[in-house]
């Protein structure tokens, strides 16, 4: 029985390629505008690109907000992606100050540049996974079978940084700054990069995400 | 070592293989230098012109992207060459066959003139689109877009040819009609008005193997916040280092040198590796 | 259908190719040197389904019809003949250095073992690019070139003439560049002279068997199309019957001109010419033409680089780059035929496969016609016309069977579609 994966459309991001990703990985993967198509998924995916405050009130304005939470704290698995994994937090400082959904500690603020770095903003392009222990190994289960360093897609200009260091399951460093690409809490996961664009490696994860509906 | 990256102490971050310490903490304060492979597109054909001239068929794209996305390429751009030139669309169906199967970034670009052009490039499958002949006729159309899909959506492409010593001329329709703009300027102003990346593409060398216009791309990269991306006259492995050591690109994109296999991606990247620029070798690549 | 009474003896019912974009006012070649005012031409002709020559002629280039592996073995035997044994050129192409011609004489050399001599008669106006590819002809494909320049005087008075009396500004540039070749020919003892692709291709209506030109009076009595023969009089001394630039001969002498003047346009006696068993090839007899091609060729063999932009006129940016004035020669034949360079462009390449109809038409309907201003004042000056007088001869040489005037807007009453 293949998992029914909904992905949420609330008007921000490329849902297409998403949807095509999740299907090669195996799921049933389908997308709604209907906050109440979201009872019967296994598991819920939030996409996004853009920015935090419109993703936000976009969200809210068409009744995801709270039937996100509830699901969640239902035990639902819930996977943001980009923007989407911000929106996990409890505010970004993304062109103002912006509330998010809380279901993490923390906040989201812009890449540090150090001034007179080569540093380009946005984050764009393939960048290494980095385990945040001193073990050198991935411990979340999002990341089996995926071997640190290997690199996955990002495109962003802001970074989510957890409160609860347990909460970062995978850092990447980027000149400088070396802000969280995985993050998770029980059933709640975020990861910075698009693993719909990130290869195997992508897939690879999406494929764990699924075992762990 | 070549000479690129911040000029601070880097942070040591993470564990490094012993014995590459210096690369691998080179490798890991920056990120990957991708390499795109760009297929030029005439209606179901995979074409490779040179100058931006001439039709000659290669390939059948969908068959190009298979093979490249297995061996490792980084993102593809697709152009529809003809698509201002005959005011038509036509990626549509090689978008959406190629987002079934292949999960890397695809740019695609060629005769977008509005937002409703652009949605659809999206649905159909792009990342990213690449916009040139309207963004010369209407510069507020780059603005637009940026503000709809978000600027890392939007890729200002350039056609640019030198006119003398230190100067390049931007041009649009695939080469063909002059603009009067000076390309470098031009570059600067489409970042300004909210593209989120650069393609520069040389008229004088693409298609020729001849190496790319590292001086092009040198008085762009530096100066512009958003990445650049080369594109144009790559022929042998080393230029498409240059491209990036001394042109300063955050990317580089080819065509003839895929299309008519003269290297393989692998090669390619591993030719990368070893001048010091660290690549993203991809654990499923089918090395050569 | 119309009343008007067509000049050129234009076809009254104006169609277009089925398969390409060519009108049926598109002229065949014609003797130039008996050419003066407002006389009628061949044009090229539309089968039962429509098709125009030059398609069917390059259909038979794909389709099998063709046996290119026995054309080639014809060549071989050819050039066995006259391949050079002592360093002496044993061959002869004439050609502006652009990709046609590029291709021919290297192909000659490098394929096929043969010495060829390059020969030139210069544009009117070079442009840099057409300059620099006919320098790297030499330098980079590697070949001998002698390059006539014509005495400018007499060359500006001559196509000065051939606007003003025939709208055909390049007439006297294509009479002296055809007799030009012959006369290298006979000059250096070289019997065997490689023209690029047949004229069949482009809408002479010769057929696909016709492997050269011949000259005219000779034994070909019932040949199948006129366009065999190279441009000749029957007396080379009849000054009264040999016209330039629509004006006699012997009119620009009494005017003050001397027989040296004009002696570059002449043509060869032909006995000359027979005596030394000349010939005049088609090398697109023997290998498969197809213009593109032809560029990548030129491109790796010789640098050959594109025009920066697109020619006036056009959507090509590799195709006649080398003149400035070369934008008027397409004008004028759009004002007095109806169709321009872009129809001449999408026409071959639609014949060659690389676009289809539909592209033509749409490159057509966005390109054809546009008027070449970039070089229009050095034209003028070149031909010592005022800006008025152009314009009033562009306008008397309309024809009503073609143009119209609507609101002081000229407009052309057929469109490709």
């Amino acid at each position: 029985m293949k998992k029914k994966i909904l992905i949420i459309d609330y008007g921000f991001g490329n849902l297409f390629g998403l949807q095509k990703a999740l299907t090669h990985a195996g799921a049933n993967a389908g997308i709604s505008e209907n906050p109440c198509d979201m009872q019967s998924a296994d598991a819920l995916v939030l996409p996004g690109v853009g920015a935090f405050g419109g993703g936000m009130a976009e969200m809210k304005k068409r009744g995801f907000k709270q039937p996100i939470l509830d699901q969640v704290a239902a035990g639902k698995p819930l996977l943001g992606i980009c923007l989407g994994m911000q929106f996990l937090f409890e505010k970004s400082y993304e062109f103002g100050e912006h509330e998010g959904l809380g279901i993490l500690e923390g906040e989201v603020k812009k890449i540090p540049v150090t001034a007179g770095s080569q540093c380009k903003i946005p984050h764009i392009g393939w960048n290494a996974l980095l385990a945040p222990g001193k073990g050198g190994v991935f411990a979340s289960k999002l990341l089996a079978g995926i071997k640190p360093h290997s690199q996955t897609y990002f495109v962003h200009s802001y970074a989510g940084y957890p409160s609860r260091t347990d909460d970062i399951q995978a850092n990447t460093c980027y000149y400088d700054s070396v802000f969280p690409a995985v993050v998770a809490r029980k059933n709640a996961f975020g990861v910075q990069f698009h693993p719909e664009k990130s290869g195997e490696t992508g897939i690879t994860l999406l494929r764990n995400f699924l075992s762990l509906s | 070592m070549p000479a690129i990256g911040a000029s601070r102490l880097p942070v040591f971050c993470a564990s490094a293989r012993p014995g590459r310490i210096f690369l691998a903490v080179y490798y890991i304060f920056m990120n990957s230098i991708r390499v795109i492979p760009r297929l030029d597109v005439k209606g179901p054909n995979v074409i490779k012109g040179v100058h931006l001239e001439c039709l000659r068929i290669v390939g059948d794209p969908e068959e190009l992207a298979t093979r490249y996305y297995h061996e490792g390429a980084d993102e593809l751009i697709y152009m529809d060459i003809v698509a201002s030139l005959y005011g038509r669309n036509n990626l549509l169906d090689i978008l959406e066959k190629a987002s079934e199967n292949i999960f890397i970034p695809l740019t695609a670009g060629g005769g977008i003139r509005s937002l409703e052009d652009i949605k659809r490039m999206l649905r159909a499958g792009a990342d990213k689109v690449a916009i040139n002949t309207h963004a010369v006729r209407n510069p507020g159309f780059i603005t637009q877009a940026a503000q709809a899909f978000g600027a890392q959506c939007i890729v200002g492409s350039i056609e640019a040819k030198r006119i003398s010593d230190n100067r390049w001329e931007a041009y649009t329709d695939n080469g063909r009609v002059e603009t009067g703009l000076d390309a470098v300027a031009w570059a600067k102003e489409l970042v300004q008005l909210g593209a989120g990346e650069l393609l520069v593409t040389s008229i004088d060398q693409e298609g020729t193997t001849k190496g790319y216009d590292t001086d092009l791309i040198k008085q762009i990269a530096p100066h512009v916040s958003a990445p650049v991306i080369a594109c144009g006259g790559a022929g042998k492995s080393a230029d498409l280092a240059a491209a990036v050591l001394v042109g300063r690109a955050d990317a580089v994109a080819a065509a003839h040198i895929f299309h008519y296999k003269k290297y393989t991606i692998p090669e390619v990247k591993q030719a990368l590796q070893e001048e010091g620029i660290p690549v993203r070798i991809p654990v499923s690549a089918k090395t050569a | 259908m119309s009343d008007r009474t067509p000049q050129y003896g234009l076809p009254r019912q104006v169609a277009f190719c089925t398969k390409c974009v060519i009108p049926n006012t598109r002229p065949t070649a014609s003797n130039e040197y008996t050419h003066h005012k407002a006389r009628g031409h061949d044009y090229i002709q539309f089968d039962k389904e429509g098709v125009c020559s030059a398609c069917r002629f390059c259909d038979a280039k794909f389709d099998g019809t063709i046996d290119w592996k026995k054309r080639e073995q014809e060549l071989l035997e050819l050039l066995d003949k006259h391949r050079s044994k002592d360093g002496s050129y044993d061959c002869l192409v004439p050609g502006s250095g652009g990709k046609d011609s590029i291709y021919a004489s290297h192909i000659l050399k490098d394929k096929y073992g043969m010495h060829p001599l390059t020969v030139t008669w210069a544009p009117h106006l070079y442009t840099d690019i057409g300059w620099k590819n006919f320098q790297n002809w030499a330098h980079i494909a590697g070949h001998d070139n002698y390059l006539f320049t014509p005495n400018g005087e007499v060359h500006r008075l001559l196509t000065r003439n051939a606007f003003l009396n025939l709208l055909h500004p390049f007439q006297p540039f294509i009479l002296g560049q055809k007799t030009f070749a012959i006369k290298m020919a006979a000059r250096f003892g070289i019997s065997l002279v490689f023209y690029g692709p047949s004229p069949g291709e482009n809408g002479s209506n010769m057929p696909i068997g016709q492997r050269e030109y011949v000259l005219k009076g000779a034994e070909q009595k019932n040949h199948e199309s006129k366009g065999y023969r190279l441009d000749y009089v029957d007396n080379t001394a009849d000054y009264n019957a040999i016209y330039l630039g629509g004006k006699k001969v012997a009119d620009y002498l009494q005017e003050g001109l001397s027989e040296g003047d004009l002696a570059p346009y002449l043509p060869l006696d032909p006995r000359l010419a027979r005596e030394q068993n000349l010939s005049f090839h088609f090398l697109g007899y023997y290998l498969r033409w197809v213009p593109q091609e032809c560029y990548y060729y030129a491109v790796d063999h010789a640098g050959f680089e594109a025009n920066p932009m697109r020619s006036e006129g056009t959507y090509t940016k590799y195709s006649s780059l080398d003149d400035r004035t070369d934008g008027f020669f397409y004008y004028t034949t759009y004002i007095k035929f109806g169709y321009g360079r872009a129809t001449q462009d999408a026409a071959q390449e639609i014949r060659h496969r690389h676009i289809n109809r539909e592209e033509g038409v749409a490159l057509v309907n966005r390109f054809d016609g546009e008027f070449p201003k970039k070089y229009f004042k050095e034209f003028l000056e070149y031909i010592d016309v005022t800006e008025d007088k152009f314009w009033e001869t562009i306008n008397a040489f309309r024809d009503p069977l073609l143009w119209k005037q609507e609101n002081k807007e000229w407009q052309l009453r057929y469109k490709v579609h």
